[in-house]
C-alpha cells in the first residue's frame, strides 16, 4: 500500500529533479520545520528538507562543530557532497544554533541563487510573537516575489494555505486509523508517509494519501504485525526507517509520535484570520513546539500526554539526536510525566548511524517490561 | 605457547539430592553471553545442574557444549527437558530453546531467586557490557541502563588486564587489595586506553598490585556512575563473572556506601537461572 511513499523516500532526489523538469519551476532546500510552506506553495516553488542519509561522512569535519548535533553534519554532507545540486534556493527558519551553523556552512561553501534566513521568533508565547512574525513573512514574500520576478497575490496565498491544509488534513486521518487496535499501517508505514511529505509536490503526495486512504476503507492492511505493544516514539529529529523496523520486528507497534518529521510538523492546519499572512504566522506560533521554543511555559509535556492517550501508547521510546542540546534539556521533564502516568520510557541516544544490535536488547527488554505476561 | 592468564575455569554442578525423574517440570535456561555460556537445569524450580564454559565463535556449538556439560552424569538427556528458555546475546542461536528473552529481564528474575525478594537493584557485570538493573518484588524489570560504546567496566576489560599483567584472573581481586594506599584510577573510558596507560605505569615502577588495584578501581568508578543514573535502592547485588571479583565488588559497594547481599549461587549464573525459571512458568502456563 505504501510502494508510492516508498520508491519517493528511496528516490528523493530523482523526484526533485524529474519534478523541475516536468513542471520548470523552482526547488527550495529548507532546514527545519517552522519554514512556511505556504509561501513558497504560493509561489509554484517545490520546498525540499534538507535530510541527512544516515552515513558517516569525512566532509563537515572543517565547518561544523564535534559537539553540534549528528543530524545538522548529516545534513551539511548531503549539500557539501553535492546531492542537492539541483536546488534553486536554500533557506532556514531560526531554530536551534546547530542547524542554523549547517544552513550557514552551506550558503558559504554552495553557490546557489538564492539564500533566505527567516528569523521565527524563539519566544512564541510572547504576544509580540505574531506580528513580528507576520512582519518577517511579508518581507520574505517580498524577497522570493523579487526571486521569481512575479507577484505573489492573495489568491496565490490562499492556493498555497489550501495546499498545506489538505495534505495536513489528510495525514490526520491516516494516522486515526493508528488510534485502533491493530492499525491498518505499522510505524514504520506511516513514517514513510510523514517523512515524504517534506520531500514531494504535496498536491501529488496528497492525491497518493487519498488512494491510500481507499484502500484502508475497503479493508487493506499492511502485511506487517501491528498488534505489538503499542508505542509512542519522541524526542529530536527521527528518520531513521530502519530503526522502527527493527522496533517492529521484535513486537513493538509505534502507533504515533512527537517529532518534526511526524505530528509536530502537520499538526495544525492554517486558521482563517484577519489576513492571509497573519493566519499563517498564527499557524507556524501556534503548532507544536520544538523544545527550542517552548518556554516560558513548557507546553509540550501536556500535548505529549494527551497524544499518547489518544492513541492509547503503552511505552514511549524517547530519542535524542547526540548534543542536542533543547531536547536534552526537556527530556528529563517529558521522561518524569510521561512516567507518573504510567507510560514507562526507554531512552535512546542517536547518531548518524544507530547501532541496531545494541538498541535491539534495549527495546525487547524494554517490551518484555510492558507486558504484562505472569510468569513471575 | 604462552599461558593465558585470562583463562577462567569452566565447571559444572550437578544436584546430588534431587531425584530429577520425580519430578514433574524440568526447565533448563541457557545464556550465551559474549565471552560465557551457562546452562541451568531445574527440577521443579529448583537448582539441579549447572555449567559455565566459554563462548565459542559458534553460538548454537556453544550452547549445545554448555548444556551437554550440565547434562553430564545426570542420565537426563534433553527429551527430558519440558522447556528451554536462551538468553544472552546469542540468544537467537540456541537451536534447542522454545523461547529467547533478554539477559536484562533474565538476571532480574535469577537475582530474585538468588537473592530473594528484597532486591531492588542489581548490577549484572558481564563479557562486554554491564547493565543496571531495578526490578520488584517478583524479580520483574522496573527500568534498566546499560553502558554503550565500549568495553570498560566489563569481564572482558578484566581478562585483558589478567594477560597484560600475567595474573591469573581469579587472583585479581584478593591481590588489589595488597597496596600500601589507593592508587588513583587508571583511564575509565576505554580499555585500550586503560591498557595503554597500565603499561606507562609499569615503565614508571609502579609494582603489578598497584596497577590491578588502579584498574579495579577505574572499573568501580565507572559503573557507580552507570547505577547513580538509575539510582541505587537496597538491596543492591551484582550478578555476572565480575560479582566473583572482590577487588571491584567491594570498591563499587565502597563507592555507594551500599551492602551487596550474598548468595548461596554462583553469581555468574544469574542469567541462565532466571531463563530456566521463566521455561518453568511458560511449560506449566502451556499445560494449563
Amino acid at each position: 500500500m505504501i510502494t508510492q511513499f516508498r520508491d519517493w523516500d528511496l528516490n528523493r532526489h530523482a523526484y526533485a529533479k524529474e519534478w523541475k523538469e516536468r513542471t520548470g519551476g523552482k526547488v527550495m532546500g529548507y532546514f527545519c520545520t517552522y519554514v512556511p510552506e505556504e509561501i513558497l506553495y504560493a509561489a509554484n516553488i517545490l520546498p525540499v528538507r534538507i535530510l541527512g542519509s544516515h552515513e558517516q561522512n569525512d566532509v563537515t569535519e572543517p565547518h561544523i562543530f564535534g559537539m553540534f548535533c549528528p543530524f545538522c553534519r548529516d545534513c551539511l554532507a548531503q549539500g557539501l557532497k553535492g546531492r542537492y545540486d539541483y536546488l534553486d534556493g536554500i533557506m532556514i527558519a531560526q531554530s536551534c544554533l546547530h542547524i542554523r551553523q549547517a544552513y550557514t556552512s552551506w550558503t558559504k561553501h554552495i553557490p546557489i541563487d538564492f539564500q533566505y534566513y527567516l528569523p521565527m521568533p524563539n519566544n512564541v508565547q510572547s504576544p509580540h510573537a505574531t506580528p513580528y512574525l507576520t512582519a518577517e513573512y511579508i518581507q520574505f514574500k517580498e524577497a522570493v516575489e523579487k526571486w521569481i520576478g512575479k507577484e505573489i497575490t492573495p489568491d496565490d496565498l490562499q492556493r498555497g494555505i489550501d495546499i498545506m491544509n489538505e495534505n495536513r488534513s489528510l495525514i490526520h486521518e491516516i494516522y486515526n486509523y493508528k488510534k485502533m487496535d491493530n492499525p491498518p499501517l505499522s510505524g514504520e508505514e506511516s513514517m514513510e508517509v510523514a517523512i515524504t511529505q517534506q520531500m514531494v509536490d504535496k498536491r501529488e503526495h496528497s492525491v497518493a494519501m487519498r488512494k491510500l486512504l481507499d484502500e484502508i476503507a475497503a479493508g487493506g492492511k499492511s502485511t506487517k504485525n501491528t498488534s505489538g505493544t503499542r508505542l509512542m516514539i519522541l524526542g529530536s529529529e527521527n528518520d531513521d526507517i530502519p530503526f522502527v523496523r527493527m522496533v517492529e520486528s521484535v513486537n513493538g507497534t509505534v502507533v504515533t509520535d512527537d517529532h518534526c518529521i511526524g505530528t509536530r510538523y502537520f499538526w495544525n492546519n492554517v486558521e482563517p484570520g484577519e489576513d492571509l499572512i497573519t493566519s499563517i504566522a498564527q499557524r507556524y506560533i501556534d503548532r507544536p513546539a520544538c523544545p527550542s521554543k517552548d518556554w516560558i511555559e513548557r507546553t509540550r509535556i501536556p500535548h505529549i500526554l494527551s497524544i499518547a492517550k489518544e492513541f492509547g501508547v503503552k511505552g514511549a521510546i524517547v530519542i535524542q539526536q547526540k548534543f542536542c542540546d533543547p531536547h536534552e534539556l526537556d527530556i528529563p521533564a517529558i521522561i518524569k510525566s510521561l512516567n507518573a502516568n504510567d507510560i514507562k520510557t526507554l531512552f535512546l541516544e542517536f547518531d548518524v548511524t544507530v547501532p541496531l544490535g545494541q538498541f535491539k536488547i534495549r527495546v525487547e527488554a524494554f517490551l518484555e517490561m510492558l507486558q504484562e505476561d505472569d510468569l513471575f | 605457547m604462552a599461558k593465558e592468564f585470562w583463562r577462567w575455569k569452566e565447571y559444572n554442578w550437578k544436584n546430588e539430592d534431587i531425584s530429577w525423574k520425580n519430578g514433574s517440570t524440568i526447565s533448563a535456561g541457557i545464556d550465551v553471553g559474549s565471552v560465557s555460556s551457562q546452562a541451568v537445569i531445574l527440577v521443579d524450580g529448583e537448582l539441579y545442574a549447572y555449567s559455565s564454559m566459554r563462548t565459542g565463535s559458534d553460538s548454537p556449538k556453544s550452547a549445545e557444549n554448555a548444556m551437554n556439560w550440565a547434562l553430564d552424569g545426570t542420565e537426563m538427556t534433553m527429551q527430558n527437558i519440558h522447556y528451554v528458555v536462551g538468553t544472552g546475546y546469542g540468544r537467537v542461536n540456541v537451536p534447542f530453546a522454545n523461547k529467547t528473552i533478554t539477559e536484562i529481564a533474565c538476571h532480574a528474575r535469577g537475582a530474585n531467586t538468588m537473592y530473594g525478594p528484597t532486591v531492588r537493584t542489581i548490577l549484572d557485570m558481564g563479557g562486554q557490557d554491564c547493565k543496571a538493573i531495578r526490578c520488584d518484588e517478583k524479580g520483574k524489570v522496573t527500568n534498566f541502563l546499560m553502558n554503550d560504546k565500549c568495553a570498560a567496566g566489563t569481564g572482558r576489560g578484566m581478562e585483558v588486564f589478567a594477560d597484560l599483567l600475567s595474573v591469573p584472573i581469579e587472583d585479581i581481586g584478593p591481590l588489589s587489595f595488597e597496596v600500601a594506599e589507593e592508587p588513583p584510577p587508571v583511564s575509565s573510558t576505554c580499555v585500550v586506553f586503560a591498557k595503554t596507560e597500565a603499561t606507562s605505569l609499569l615503565r614508571q615502577g609502579w609494582p603489578k598490585n598497584k596497577v590491578i588495584a588502579s584498574y579495579c578501581s577505574a572499573m568501580a568508578h565507572r559503573v557507580v556512575s552507570l547505577l547513580e543514573r538509575i539510582s541505587v535502592e537496597n538491596d543492591f547485588v551484582i550478578t555476572g563473572g565480575i560479582g566473583k571479583n572482590i577487588g571491584v565488588v567491594k570498591r563499587i559497594t565502597d563507592e555507594l556506601g551500599a551492602n551487596t547481599l550474598q548468595s548461596k549461587y554462583d553469581t555468574q549464573i544469574a542469567g541462565a537461572l532466571g531463563a530456566a525459571l521463566f521455561g518453568r512458568a511458560l511449560a506449566e502456563k502451556e499445560r494449563k
